[in-house]
C-alpha cells in the first residue's frame, strides 16, 4: 500500500482528548489490517449468473424469489377478501381452502418475502459495497445459503400440490390444533411447513453469518461503526436477532414434526377428539407458544429494523440533511433488538399462562416504545429546515412515518396487558400488524427500490408510474388498515371465515366491502410496479452516476454500475460518515465519505 | 404543498373518522367499564402524539420544500431536545401503564363470592357446568370421557355428583352475581370471549385457566370462539343469557345433575337392552 | 505493505472500546473464519437452550413420575449393575477427544504436519467411539429397555421424547464434526496447508487456522455434552 499508511501506531491519546469516542484521527487512517480479499472470479455463464458468488448477483437472485412468492402471498390475500368482503357471491373458497390461504398469506409474507427481501436481498447487495468490502467475507457460503432458500421455497409451493393441500393451522401453527385432522393440511401440509422453514432457518444462518462478519470484520479503512450508513446498522442489528431468534423456531419444527411423525408428546397433552382418547399424554401446548413468540417477536423487528435503517438514509439524502441524532439513531437500533428478546409474552396475555407475567411483559413491551418513539422523532426532526426533494422514494419514506406511527400507537394499546384483553384475537390486532408490517416497512421496500435501481441497473423507474404506485399504495392502505381497528372493537374475531349474521357484525358489512375493493386496487397497483421493474431494465432513462448526489460508498465505485469485486484496484479509504449534507463552509453541497478532510478545507464538519 | 396537504388531510381524515365513524364497541355488560377508560385514556394520548407527529411532519414537507437557494440546516445533534423527547416518551409511557397494570391487577384477582362455573370447549361448541349445593365443582379426567359421562367427571369423587351439566344449551347467569369462569378444553385450543363483557381467555387442553366477571346487563350475548381451533372455528358460537333472580332460579331447577344424568342414561340403556330382548 | 500489529493495541476494557470504534475490524486480529464460528456457536448455543430448557419445563410440570436416570442407564457388568458406567466412559472419551483437538490445533500452528494429522486421527477416531457407544445404547433402550420416544416402562413419555431427541441432535454434530476432522486430517497429511492447495468446493486456499476453528467447533459439542449429561443423567 501507499506510504502514507505505513505509520501503524493508532492515536488513541488524540482521540481520547476529543470527546471520548476512539474515532481515529480525521486524516491519519491506520494501515490495512489484512492483505486484500481473493475473489473467486467465475469461469462460465453457469458460476456468472446461477451459482454466482458475487453478493450483488445473490442479492438479487433472493429479491426476485422472495418478490415472486410474495406475489403468490398477495394474490392469496384477494382471496380472503373476497370471501370477507363478499361471502354471498364468491363461494369457491370453503372454510379449508380459506384457512390455508390466511396461514400460507401470514408466513410468505413475514418470513419469505420480508425476510428474505431485507436481508437476503438488501443485505446481500449493499453490505459490502455499503461498509467497502470487495464482497461478502464467504462468499461460496453465501451462495449456498440463496439455494438452501430457494429449496426452502420449493418446498412450501410444493405443500400446495399434496394431498390435503398446505396447512390451514395459521401462521402461527399453534399445537394441538395445527397437527390434528380438524385443521386443513394437518397431513402432508404441516410437515412440508415445518421442513420448510427449518430449511429456511438453516440457509439462513449461512448467509446471516456472512453478513455479521463481514460488517464486523470486514470494514474497509476509516470505517468505523460510527461512521456506518444506518441502513447497515438496521441490517446488521437484524441479523443478530435473527441468529439468536430462528433457533427457537428452529427446535419448535423440530419438536412439532416429532409429534407429529412419530407420535412423540411435547406440545400434546391428553386429547379427546371425534370421539376417541388419543394417544398423547403430557405436552404443553403452552411450551410451543413460548418457543414461537421467542422467535416471533424478534422477527417482527427483523423485518422492521432494516425498515428503520434504510429509510433514515432515504430521509437524509433526499432532505439533503444530516441524520438528526445520529448516535441516538443507532442506540435505539441496539436498544430495540435487545429489548425484543424479553417482551415475546405480549402475544400471550390471553393465552393461559400464569397471568402474573402480564405484569412484566406489559411493562417491557412499553419501554420499547421509548427508543421507538426516538426514533420517529428524529426522522421528523431530519425533515426539519431540510430541503426537501419529493423525490418517489422521499414519498414512500413520509408514507412510511405516517403508516408506522399509526401501527406503533395501535401497539400500545396491545402492549398494555388489560386493553389486549378484549382487542386481542380481534380484527384490531390485524390492523395493527398490517399497518405497522404489512405497510410501513414495505413503503420502504418500495422506496429503497426507487433509490437503488439506478444503481443496479443504471437506469431511472419510470417516475409517472412511481407517482401512481406511491399514492394508490399509500392512500389505499391506509384505507384498508385504519377502518380495519373499528371491526376489533366492534368485537370481530380474526381469522373467522364468515360471521354470519352475528347481531352486532352486520353493521360492518359495508365496511368489510368497502377494504375488500380497496385491497384489490391496491394489489393490482402492484402489478404496474411489477411493470415498470422489468420494462425500465431495459428501456428506463438512463441515470447517471450518483443521481441523488448521495455521500455513502456504493454511488462511488469506479464502474457504475458496480461490478464484481466493487470497487476496483484499490479500496476506498473513508474519512466521514455518510450525512455531511450542506456542511457549513463548503461550497461543495455534499461531502461523500472517501473526501478526505484536506480537500474540503474549509468545510466545518463535525468530526465523526 | 400538494403532498403536504394530502397528508395533512388524511390525518385529519382519521380524527373525523374516529369521531364520527358508526364502528364502535358495543355497550359494555359487565363490570369491566375500567377497560373502556384505559382505552379512551390511551386513544387521548397516544391520539395526540399521532397528530401532533404526522402534522408537525407535513408542516415540515410544506415549509421546507425543495428550492435551489435554500440550504439545509447542518445539525448532527441536540443534546437537550433529545434528552427531553426521551422523558416526556417515558412520562406519556408511564401515564398509559400505570392505570393498565391496576385494572389487570383488578381482572386476575378473582372475588370471593364468584360462583365458580365450567366452560367445557371442544371441536366446534361450548359445554358448561354448575357447581350443586356445595358449590365446589367435581373431578375430571380426559381419560374418563365416554358416551354416559361426556364430561369425564370423577364418580368417585363426592363433589361430583351434584354438578349440574348444561349440554348443547344457553348458559345463564345471574345479573349481578360474579362468576369465575373455569375454562376447560377436550381437544384444541379455544378461547371463550363475549364481546359486550369484553373479557377473553384461551382454553388448553391439559390446563384449567380462568377469568371472572359481574354481568351487569340484562339480555342474550353471542360467544364466540377467538383462538383459531380448526376448520370449524368461525362456527363456533354459542349465547349467554343474564337473567334476573327468579328467571335464573327457574333455568337452573330445569338443569339436570351429573348423579341424574348417569341414571337417566343407565335406564335408557336398560330399556334399550329390555327392547332388544 | 506494511504489517499491522496487533500487539500495539490498547489491553482491557480500554482496548475493547477501542476496537469496537476503530475500523476495519472490531475483533483485532481475529481471521474471518474463527469469528464466523464464535457467531455460529452462539446461536447453536441457542438451540441447545432451546433443547434444554423446554426439557427443564417438561420436567417440572409432569404429573407422571420421571425415571431414575441410575436405573435407566445402568449397565451389567460380570453380573452387578453399575449405574453411568457406559456414560462415564463415553464422557471421558468425548473428553479425551477434546485434549487431543487441542494438541492437533498445536502441531498446527507449529506446522509439525505429521503430529498434527495424526491428533486429527486420534480426535476423530475418539468422536467415532462415542457416536458408535451411544448407537449402542440406544439400542440397549430401545431393544432392550423398551424405551420409545412415545413412550418408555419407566415413566414420563417425555423422558424418551427428550432423551432421543437431544442425544440425537448432539450426536448428529459429532457425527458431523467426525467428518470433517477425517476431510481436514486428509488436507494436512496431503499438505494442502502448506501448498495453498485450493478447496474442492470453494476453490480458495486455506491455512492451519482452520484446523484451531474446527477445534473450536470440537470444544464447543464437547461442552454442550457436559451439559446434556448433567441434564439427563445426574438430574
Ligand atoms: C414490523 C412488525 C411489528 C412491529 C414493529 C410491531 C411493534 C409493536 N407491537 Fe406488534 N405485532 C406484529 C408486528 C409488529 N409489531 C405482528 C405481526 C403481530 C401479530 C402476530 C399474530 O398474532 O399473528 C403483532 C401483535 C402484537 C401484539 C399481540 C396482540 C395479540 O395478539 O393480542 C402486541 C401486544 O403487545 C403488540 C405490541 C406491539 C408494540 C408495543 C410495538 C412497538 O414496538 C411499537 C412502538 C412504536 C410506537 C409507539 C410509535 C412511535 C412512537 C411515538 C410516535 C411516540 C409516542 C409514544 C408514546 C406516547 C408512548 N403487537
Ligand atoms: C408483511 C406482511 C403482510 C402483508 C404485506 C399483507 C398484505 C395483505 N394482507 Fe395480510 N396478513 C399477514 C401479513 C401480511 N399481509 C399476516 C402475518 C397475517 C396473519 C395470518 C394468520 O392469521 O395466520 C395476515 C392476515 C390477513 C388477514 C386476516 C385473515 C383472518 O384473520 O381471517 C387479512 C384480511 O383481510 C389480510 C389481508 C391482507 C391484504 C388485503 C393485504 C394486501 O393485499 C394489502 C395491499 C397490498 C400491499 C400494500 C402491497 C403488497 C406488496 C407485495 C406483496 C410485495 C411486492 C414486492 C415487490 C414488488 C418487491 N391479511
Ligand atoms: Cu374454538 Cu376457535
Ligand atoms: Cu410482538
Amino acid at each position: 500500500m501507499n506510504d502514507e499508511y505505513t505509520d501503524n501506531k493508532i492515536e488513541t491519546k488524540a482521540a481520547d482528548s476529543s470527546s471520548g469516542s476512539y474515532a481515529p484521527p480525521a486524516e491519519k487512517i491506520p494501515a490495512q489490517e489484512a492483505p486484500d480479499q481473493e475473489l473467486y472470479h467465475a469461469k462460465s455463464f453457469w458460476t456468472k449468473w446461477v451459482f454466482c458468488q458475487d453478493a450483488k448477483v445473490i442479492g438479487i437472485q433472493y429479491a426476485l424469489t422472495a418478490t415472486a412468492i410474495g406475489m403468490i402471498g398477495l394474490i392469496l390475500s384477494w382471496g380472503m377478501r373476497l370471501q370477507l368482503g363478499f361471502p354471498e357471491t364468491f363461494s369457491f373458497l370453503g372454510p379449508a381452502t380459506y384457512y390455508q390461504s390466511v396461514t400460507m398469506h401470514g408466513m410468505i409474507m413475514v418470513i419469505y418475502l420480508l425476510t428474505a427481501l431485507f436481508l437476503g436481498g438488501f443485505g446481500n447487495y449493499l453490505i459490502p459495497l455499503m461498509v467497502g468490502a470487495r464482497d461478502m467475507v464467504f462468499p461460496y457460503v453465501n451462495m449456498v445459503s440463496y439455494w438452501m432458500f430457494l429449496v426452502a421455497v420449493l418446498v412450501l409451493i410444493a405443500s400446495f400440490f399434496v394431498p390435503g393441500g398446505p396447512t390451514g393451522a395459521g401462521w402461527t401453527l399453534y399445537p394441538p390444533q395445527a397437527i390434528l385432522p380438524g385443521t386443513p393440511g394437518s397431513e402432508m401440509g404441516i410437515v412440508l411447513m415445518l421442513v420448510s422453514l427449518s430449511l429456511f432457518v438453516i440457509g439462513f444462518t449461512m448467509g446471516g453469518l456472512n453478513y455479521v462478519i463481514t460488517i464486523l470484520q470486514s470494514r474497509t479503512r476509516g470505517m468505523t461503526l460510527m461512521r456506518m450508513p444506518l441502513t447497515i446498522w438496521g441490517i446488521f442489528t437484524a441479523t443478530v436477532l435473527a441468529l439468536l431468534a430462528f433457533p427457537a423456531l428452529f427446535v419448535a419444527c423440530i419438536m412439532m414434526t416429532l409429534d407429529n411423525l412419530l407420535g412423540t408428546s411435547f406440545f400434546m397433552p391428553e386429547i379427546f377428539t371425534m370421539g376417541e382418547k388419543l394417544d398423547y399424554a403430557g405436552g404443553s401446548p403452552i411450551l410451543f407458544q413460548h418457543l414461537f413468540w421467542f422467535f416471533g417477536h424478534p422477527e417482527v423487528y427483523i423485518v422492521a429494523l432494516p425498515a428503520f435503517g434504510i429509510v433514515s438514509d432515504l430521509i437524509s439524502v433526499h432532505a439533503r440533511k444530516n441524520v438528526f441524532g445520529y448516535r441516538m439513531m443507532v442506540w435505539a437500533i441496539v436498544i430495540i433488538g435487545a429489548l425484543s428478546f424479553i417482551v415475546w409474552a405480549h402475544h400471550m396475555y390471553v393465552s393461559g399462562m400464569n397471568p402474573w407475567f402480564g405484569f412484566f411483559f406489559a411493562t417491557t413491551t412499553l419501554i420499547i416504545a421509548v427508543p421507538t418513539a426516538i426514533k420517529v422523532y428524529n426522522w421528523v426532526l431530519t425533515l426539519w429546515r431540510g430541503n426537501i426533494h419529493l423525490t418517489i422514494p422521499m414519498l414512500f419514506s413520509l408514507g412510511f412515518i405516517v403508516t408506522f406511527v399509526n401501527g406503533g400507537i395501535t401497539g400500545l394499546f396491545l402492549g398494555n396487558v388489560i386493553i389486549d384483553v378484549p382487542l386481542s384475537d380481534t380484527y384490531f390486532v390485524v390492523a395493527h400488524f398490517h399497518m405497522v408490517m404489512g405497510i410501513a416497512p414495505l413503503m420502504v421496500v418500495f422506496g429503497a427500490i426507487y433509490h437503488w435501481y439506478p444503481l443496479i441497473t443504471g437506469r431511472h423507474l419510470n417516475q409517472t408510474l412511481g407517482k401512481i404506485h406511491f399514492w394508490v399504495t399509500f392512500v389505499g392502505a391506509y384505507a384498508i388498515y385504519f377502518p380495519m381497528h373499528y371491526l376489533g372493537f366492534i368485537g370481530v374475531p380474526r381469522r373467522y371465515f364468515e360471521m354470519y349474521d352475528s347481531p352486532y357484525m352486520t353493521s360492518g358489512v359495508g365496511l368489510n366491502q368497502f377494504i375488500t375493493v380497496a385491497a384489490l386496487i391496491v394489489g393490482f397497483t402492484q402489478f404496474l410496479f411489477l411493470y415498470n421493474i422489468f420494462t425500465s431494465w431495459y428501456k428506463g432513462e438512463k441515470s447517471e452516476r450518483n443521481p441523488w448526489k448521495a455521500n455513502s460508498l456504493e454511488w462511488h465505485t469506479p464502474d457504475y454500475p458496480p461490478t464484481h469485486g466493487n470497487f476496483g484496484k484499490e479500496l476506498p479509504v473513508v474519512y466521514r460518515w455518510p450525512y455531511d449534507f450542506s456542511v457549513p463552509g463548503s461550497d461543495k453541497e455534499y461531502i461523500p465519505q472517501h473526501v478526505a478532510p484536506s480537500e474540503v478545507p474549509t468545510a466545518k464538519a463535525e468530526q465523526t | 404543498m400538494f403532498v403536504a396537504i394530502i397528508f395533512a388531510l388524511i390525518i385529519v381524515g382519521s380524527i373525523i373518522f374516529h369521531f364520527w365513524s358508526p364502528w364502535w364497541w358495543t355497550p359494555v355488560a359487565s363490570n369491566w367499564g375500567n377497560i373502556d377508560d384505559t382505552i379512551i385514556l390511551t386513544f387521548w394520548v397516544t391520539g395526540a402524539v399521532f397528530v401532533a407527529v404526522c402534522l408537525f411532519m407535513a408542516y415540515c414537507v410544506w415549509a421546507y420544500r425543495y428550492r435551489p437557494d435554500r440550504k439545509a440546516e447542518y445539525k448532527p445533534e441536540d443534546k437537550k431536545l433529545e434528552f427531553r423527547l426521551t422523558w416526556l416518551t417515558a412520562l406519556g409511557v408511564v401515564a398509559l401503564l400505570a392505570p393498565g397494570l391496576v385494572v389487570w391487577n383488578k381482572y386476575i384477582t378473582v372475588p370471593e363470592n364468584a360462583l365458580k362455573i365450567e366452560v367445557v370447549a371442544y371441536q366446534w361448541g361450548w359445554n358448561y357446568r354448575l357447581p350443586g349445593d356445595d358449590g365446589i365443582l367435581g373431578k375430571t379426567s380426559v381419560g374418563l370421557i365416554n358416551d354416559d359421562n361426556p364430561y369425564g367427571l370423577d364418580s368417585n369423587d363426592p363433589n361430583s355428583k351434584d354438578d349440574i351439566l348444561v349440554m348443547d344449551a344457553d348458559l345463564h347467569l345471574k345479573i349481578n352475581q360474579p362468576v369465575k369462569i373455569e375454562l376447560r378444553s377436550l381437544d384444541v385450543l379455544h378461547n371463550f370471549y363475549i364481546p359486550q363483557f369484553r373479557a377473553k381467555m384461551d382454553t388448553l387442553p391439559g390446563i384449567i385457566t380462568y377469568y371472572w366477571f359481574t354481568p351487569e346487563k340484562k339480555g342474550e350475548y353471542e360467544i364466540l370462539c377467538a383462538e383459531y381451533c380448526g376448520t370449524g372455528h368461525y362456527a363456533m358460537r354459542g349465547f349467554v343469557k343474564v337473567d334476573e333472580e327468579q328467571e335464573y332460579s327457574d333455568w337452573l331447577a330445569k338443569q339436570i345433575s351429573f348423579e341424574k344424568m348417569l341414571a337417566k342414561n343407565k335406564l335408557e340403556k336398560n330399556l334399550l337392552i329390555a327392547e332388544k330382548n | 505493505m506494511s504489517q499491522f500489529d496487533i500487539t500495539k493495541l490498547p489491553k482491557g476494557s480500554k482496548g475493547f472500546m477501542h476496537d469496537w470504534g476503530s475500523d476495519q475490524r472490531a475483533f483485532k486480529g481475529v481471521p474471518w473464519g474463527k469469528a464466523m464460528m464464535w457467531i455460529f456457536l452462539l446461536s447453536d448455543t441457542f438451540i441447545f437452550s432451546c433443547f434444554l430448557i423446554s426439557l427443564m419445563t417438561a420436567r417440572a410440570s409432569t404429573v407422571v413420575p420421571w425415571p431414575y436416570p441410575s436405573e435407566v442407564f445402568g449397565l451389567t457388568v460380570f453380573g452387578t449393575s453399575v449405574p453411568l458406567l457406559l456414560i462415564a466412559i463415553m464422557t471421558f472419551v468425548l473428553i479425551t477427544s477434546s485434549g487431543t483437538m487441542a494438541i492437533a490445533v498445536k502441531y498446527g500452528y507449529e506446522k509439525n504436519r505429521k503430529l498434527c494429522g495424526w491428533f486429527l486421527l486420534a480426535t476423530a477416531i475418539g468422536g467415532l467411539t462415542f457416536v458408535g457407544m451411544q448407537a449402542f445404547e440406544w439400542s440397549k433402550l430401545i431393544f432392550h429397555d423398551g424405551v420409545r420416544p412415545w413412550g418408555n416402562p419407566f415413566g414420563a413419555e417425555q423422558f424418551g421424547a427428550f432423551f432421543f431427541m437431544v442425544t440425537g441432535f448432539h450426536g448428529t454434530h459429532v457425527s458431523i464434526g467426525v467428518i470433517f476432522l477425517f476431510i481436514f486430517a486428509r488436507k494436512v497429511f496431503r499438505g494442502d496447508f502448506d501448498t495453498g492447495r485450493r478447496g474442492y468446493f470453494t476453490s480458495m486456499k486455506s491455512d492451519y487456522e482452520a484446523i484451531e476453528i474446527l477445534g473450536l467447533y470440537w470444544h464447543f459439542v464437547d461442552l454442550v455434552w457436559v451439559f446434556i449429561f448433567a441434564f439427563f443423567y445426574l438430574w
